[in-house]
């Protein structure tokens, strides 16, 4: 069975979460005391789990992996048996997956370090990287009108979704926590709440369900 | 007609003048939209009757957010206590916390009127006058012969920068006339190549762009967001049929100016904020003098038709599209005719149907005058005068399951009532007896709660005894009953409900005619030394509820006795405290009575009104 | 400084202890920055664990400070009034943990109302603190203690599928609550393994009038669970409270009894605004 390093209010840890819930995947979760405890900086897990001492990390079996939108790409090519979520079979999605990915680095270094730096006080430049984060959701946000305009739902062009929505999803609907606000980004609000209705979704602290109250 | 850049905006003007504040787009299905108006957070969220609803950000019980919130297509319910609110009236309809209660009218979000046009969503605060006609942009709708959508929304771009310096720059924006724009949408094109036309005005700046034969018109609509922040929202006056490579086109060049813009602004000096509106306390709104039992509104018969047989159903709208009250499942309203009759009718429908009130008369030739009247005199057009909803029969709406049980025509709370709780996925039965079958009122919507309801046709009364006790044969924790029907049959529920085991609080009955003595033993009364009143409180009514019968003016909020508003002076007789407001040492002290909920000890109490 | 701060903030809120810093996250040689009541303040430990705690604007003037409940705690005033008492820490068998801190950006205030409420259990904390049906809060009684001047909330009950780390199955839990400072909640609540009850504390560090450091205190009944666990519970209960209190207008708590719209349920809240009110508390609030 998957083990799961996990710690509830990582945004990182929450993507995978979220995919092995989508692909109904069992999985053993290892609670990492990332805060206050900092045990994922300590020495025992650095030995035995991550040299790198960062979360979330999983073991399939004895395989072990970081980085969590490396090991969506792992969990969606072995387990996702409609080859939509990591879409190898058509180079053009792939590479626009990869593409976005890239881009959730890119809002995971900004919008969730923000989220970071007001939630649990990291030191980060707080003006810079929210800058940050307003440059990228401006793109972002043009990116996904014109997909709407043209009929399409996801950041990766076809009609299902892909582990580069998921990369993205909760730097985005998180960001207000940071001091990041999605006012200007009507586009990115209607993506995200997409994302939320896509079946196996599940919520975090932090992340409301679409609807509910019925 | 130019605007000079250090011209702040006008905001009282700006007030009463219609602004965009969404495309069509952004209130997609179940969806809330936020937004903001001249420093004023607004949710905007489509119900699913199409009708768009715009209200004040805040939810009023402790001003959380509204947009956080979910669109249920008929309610939009918070998320912090899941307070519900209804579509039109914004009106709250249900309080978890207290499942039995209906909340308080004053419960209400402050709404802004809404007007859909040019792909648009139009809203005012204070509005004089109606929404801008741009004549370029009714030609295009008028000739728009393909009969697909009519003018293109263009990509809207955030600014930060005020109005004014935003019309007086866009007056130099370029862009290229549709029909020269190349495959590529030409970013980098030579915009020089076309010669532009400008017309400004107050929020709007139209631009023409012309090259040779081509022609192209934007009508670019300025929001005015925040002193130093605005939303451009262009609107193409044509149809397009390959829309991407102008949609791109236009993104481009906007985007491209939005930072000249901002540019410019970064050197103007810097404007205050408008105040924002959410950094100001919500004041409960009170209910002064409220008129008893006249009647403030007046209705007009949308439809009549005859549901069933001596049964007429009424649809009543508010005149001049004002919107009606809000009502929770059980409510009735008073209908007022000629000669000073005055008429109890059960609102029956369901969660978000507010545009009207669907009433059900039975014509019963005993009667006085009051449902013959409504069945020979009144017709589709004509003016009613009723009062506004209340409800002595409120829908308990957390049980996991309920029995209705209806006699005749008191079916229509209990249709009310299944439908709340059907929309609310809460398992219901309703039994609906009468003597012919013809009789079924709302018959399409019985059949819609499949089999949940059952009919009991033509049974003597010693067969509909066998058939509720059968139906209340297995009390649970889980369960409650609310009857409506002849006094008769209610009173034979109420006793088999009892041999049965169900506790009292479990079985709710609505008599529509009173054949019971008051109980005179928890009457008191009150007298009023300014006013030189005596006025008898009953069991039953609140002395809020006596004042306001006999319009003596008293506040009100949330009637609950919990804030304090409807507090009176006792100047003789001993309260009987039932609030949540007044401190110990208040009530030990007895000068302050909550009219809303408290009584008294002792037969009398003299108040200071 | 003091007399400049003692202009704008009244004593109830100026004189009093406030939390600044976990004692955990105090490590010899470091120097840690954080802001009180909108004082930046720089907090020294020395190698020999000794904490010297100054305002940046004016160093040299060592503040009062106290270690207590797993926090450093400030004294921006006269500490006339002692740190209030949490007996329940000297009992054996009970484990007492720092859960985390988290920053909001809301006022002090408005963070102890929440803490205080019921009503949102099924909808924010759903099928842990709450679940539908079971939406109804039940009658429950608020005092004033006359000696402590503590607020209390008593005969509180609320149905609760996970009730706590070492439930197993859904409980009618039994709750009291108590504010015995401005800024700090402490709640007393049925415990499902021990006669005794958890406590379970908010300490909030007024940053700003409209930004807290939100201290999570426990002092609990459980041998079993690891700290990871338990971190990982209160942590997720507070984590889905954030964002309702970064989404609540205004951000200071409105003291006039016609703001807002209290409803039965909110007895206990209706009795904390009035008591801001009667101690003169004017930080974090807008006084009626």
């Amino acid at each position: 069975m998957i083990k799961l390093y996990d710690y509830v209010l990582s945004a990182n840890c929450y993507k995978i979460r979220f995919l092995l819930s989508i692909l109904d995947i069992e999985y053993e979760t290892v609670l990492v005391d990332f805060y206050p405890g900092r045990e994922h900086k300590g020495e025992d897990f650095r030995r035995d789990v991550n040299p790198l001492g960062h979360i979330p990390v999983i073991d399939d079996d004895g395989f072990v992996m970081r980085d969590a939108h490396a090991i969506l790409v792992y969990l969606a090519a072995k387990y996702d048996s409609s080859k939509q979520w990591y879409p190898v079979e058509d180079p053009v999605r792939l590479g626009e997956t990869a593409q976005w990915l890239t881009f959730a680095d890119g809002t995971t270094n900004t919008a969730s370090a923000a989220r970071l730096h007001v939630n649990m006080g990291y030191d980060f430049a707080i003006d810079a990287v929210r800058a940050g984060a307003h440059e990228l959701f401006r793109v972002a946000d043009e990116h996904l009108w014109f997909r709407e305009q043209q009929g399409d739902a996801w950041l990766v062009s076809g009609s299902h979704p892909t582990i580069a929505d998921l990369a993205v999803f909760p730097d985005v609907t998180m960001a207000e926590e940071g001091g990041v606000d999605l006012l200007d980004y009507p586009a990115l609000v209607r993506w995200a709440d997409r994302v939320k209705q896509i079946p196996g979704f599940l919520v975090m602290p932090g992340i409301f369900p679409f609807g509910g109250g019925q | 007609m130019a605007v000079a850049i250090s011209t702040p905006l006008d905001r009282a003007n700006a007030m009463t003048r219609w602004h965009p504040v969404a495309t069509e787009h952004d209130v997609a299905t179940r969806s809330l939209f936020r937004g903001k108006l001249l420093g004023h957070e607004i949710v905007v969220w489509r119900a699913d009757d199409g009708f768009v609803n715009v209200w004040e950000n805040r939810c009023l019980h402790r001003g959380v957010r509204l947009s956080i919130g979910s669109n249920t297509g008929s309610e939009l319910v918070c998320r912090y206590h899941a307070w519900r609110y209804a579509n039109r009236s914004a009106g709250c309809t249900y309080i978890p916390a207290h499942p039995a209660d209906s909340p308080a009218r004053t419960i209400t979000n402050k709404t802004f009127p809404s007007v859909q046009k040019y792909g648009l969503i139009w809203t005012a605060h204070d509005p004089h006058g109606d929404v801008p006609n741009i004549p370029v942009l009714d030609r295009t709708i008028l000739d728009d012969t393909r009969g697909s959508d009519d003018v293109l929304g263009l990509r809207n771009v955030a600014v930060n920068a005020s109005v004014p310096l935003v019309l007086e720059h866009l007056a130099q924006h370029r862009f290229l006339p549709s029909a020269t724009i190349g495959s590529s949408s030409d970013v980098g094109a030579d915009l020089a190549a076309a010669d532009m036309t400008a017309d400004v005005s107050d929020y709007t700046v139209t631009l023409t762009a012309t090259s040779g034969h081509a022609e192209s018109t934007v009508v670019f609509f300025v929001q005015p967001v925040d002193s130093a922040r605005s939303v451009i929202r262009p609107v193409l006056a044509e149809t397009a049929s390959n829309p991407t490579v102008i949609l791109r086109h236009h993104a481009a060049a906007l985007a491209r100016f939005v930072r000249s813009i901002e540019s410019a602004a970064a050197e103007t000096a810097a404007q205050a904020p408008m105040p924002a509106a959410l950094e100001t306390p919500v004041v409960l709104p009170t209910v002064a003098t409220a008129v008893g039992r006249s009647a403030p509104l007046r209705v007009t018969v949308r439809r009549k038709w005859e549901t069933a047989a001596g049964i007429a159903a009424f649809e009543l709208v508010a005149m001049d599209s004002n919107t009606l009250p809000t009502f929770q499942p059980g409510a009735h309203i008073d209908v007022h005719l000629s000669g000073g009759i005055v008429r109890q009718y059960s609102i029956t429908n369901g969660p978000g149907e507010t545009d009207c009130y669907r009433i059900a008369v039975k014509r019963d030739p005993a009667s006085k005058g009051g449902s013959v009247a409504l069945h020979d005199d009144i017709h589709e057009g004509d003016e009613l005068q009723i009062s506004e909803p209340r409800n002595s029969f409120p829908l308990r709406r957390n049980m996991p399951h309920t029995v209705l049980i209806a006699g005749g025509i008191g079916a229509t709370p209990l249709i009310a009532m299944a439908q709340a709780l059907d929309k609310n996925r809460l398992n219901f039965d309703l039994h609906y007896f009468v003597s012919n079958a013809d009789e079924l009122a709302f018959s399409e919507l019985l059949t819609s709660f499949g089999e949940r309801f059952h009919s009991h046709i033509g049974l003597s009364p010693d067969k509909t005894g066998e058939q509720v006790t059968a139906l209340l044969s297995a009390p649970a924790a889980t369960h409650q009953v609310y009857a409506c029907g002849p006094p008769p049959m209610l009173d034979a529920i109420r006793s088999i409900a009892d041999q049965q085991g169900w506790p009292g609080d479990a079985v709710h009955f609505e008599y529509f005619e009173n054949t019971n003595e008051i109980d005179q033993a928890s009457t008191f009364s009150i007298d009023l030394a300014r006013s030189g009143l005596t006025l008898d409180v009953p069991s039953g009514s609140s002395i809020l509820d006596v004042l306001r019968s006999n319009d003596v003016p008293i506040v009100s909020s949330c009637e609950q006795g919990a804030c304090g508003t409807c507090a009176a002076t006792v100047l003789e007789g001993e309260p009987l405290h039932q609030d949540v407001y007044l401190n110990p040492s208040e009530r030990a002290a007895g000068h302050t009575i909550l009219t809303c909920v408290s009584r008294s000890t002792g037969g009398r109490l003299v108040l200071d009104l | 400084m003091s007399t400049a701060l003692g202009d704008r903030i009244d004593s109830s809120i100026l004189d009093r202890w406030h939390p600044v810093a976990p004692l955990e996250e105090l490590k010899p040689g470091a120097i840690r920055t954080t802001s009180l009541l909108g004082q930046r303040l720089a907090i020294e430990v020395d190698a020999d664990g000794n904490v010297t705690t100054t305002a940046v604007d004016s160093p040299g003037q060592n503040l009062p400070t106290l270690s207590k409940y797993c926090y450093l705690w400030v004294c921006l005033g006269e500490p006339n009034v002692p740190l209030f008492a949490v007996p329940e820490v000297d009992e054996p068998g009970r484990r007492i943990l720092h859960a985390g801190t988290i920053g909001v950006h809301v006022s002090a205030p408005r963070a102890v109302e929440n803490f205080l409420d019921m009503a949102h259990f099924p909808y924010v904390h759903t099928d842990i603190l709450g679940e539908e049906p079971h939406s109804e809060v039940a009658e429950y009684q608020v005092h004033v203690d006359p000696d402590t001047n503590d607020l209390w909330a008593t005969d509180c009950v609320f149905w609760q599928p996970m009730a706590a780390t070492t439930s197993t199955t859904g409980q009618l839990t039994d709750y009291l609550y108590r504010v015995p400072h401005p800024y700090c909640v402490i709640l007393y609540k049925t415990s499902p393994i021990d006669e005794r009850m958890d406590v379970i504390a908010l300490f909030c560090q007024p940053v700003a009038d409209d930004y807290i450091q939100a201290n999570m205190f426990l002092c609990l009944l459980d041998d079993e669970n690891s700290t990871s666990m338990i971190r990982n519970f209160q942590l997720t209960i507070f984590g889905q409270d954030k964002p309702i209190l970064e989404n609540q207008y205004p951000k200071c708590l409105p003291l006039d009894p016609s703001a807002e719209t209290p409803i039965r349920a909110d007895k206990v809240a209706v009795s904390y605004r009035r008591w801001l009110s009667d101690l003169g508390v004017n930080y974090g609030v807008i006084p009626a």
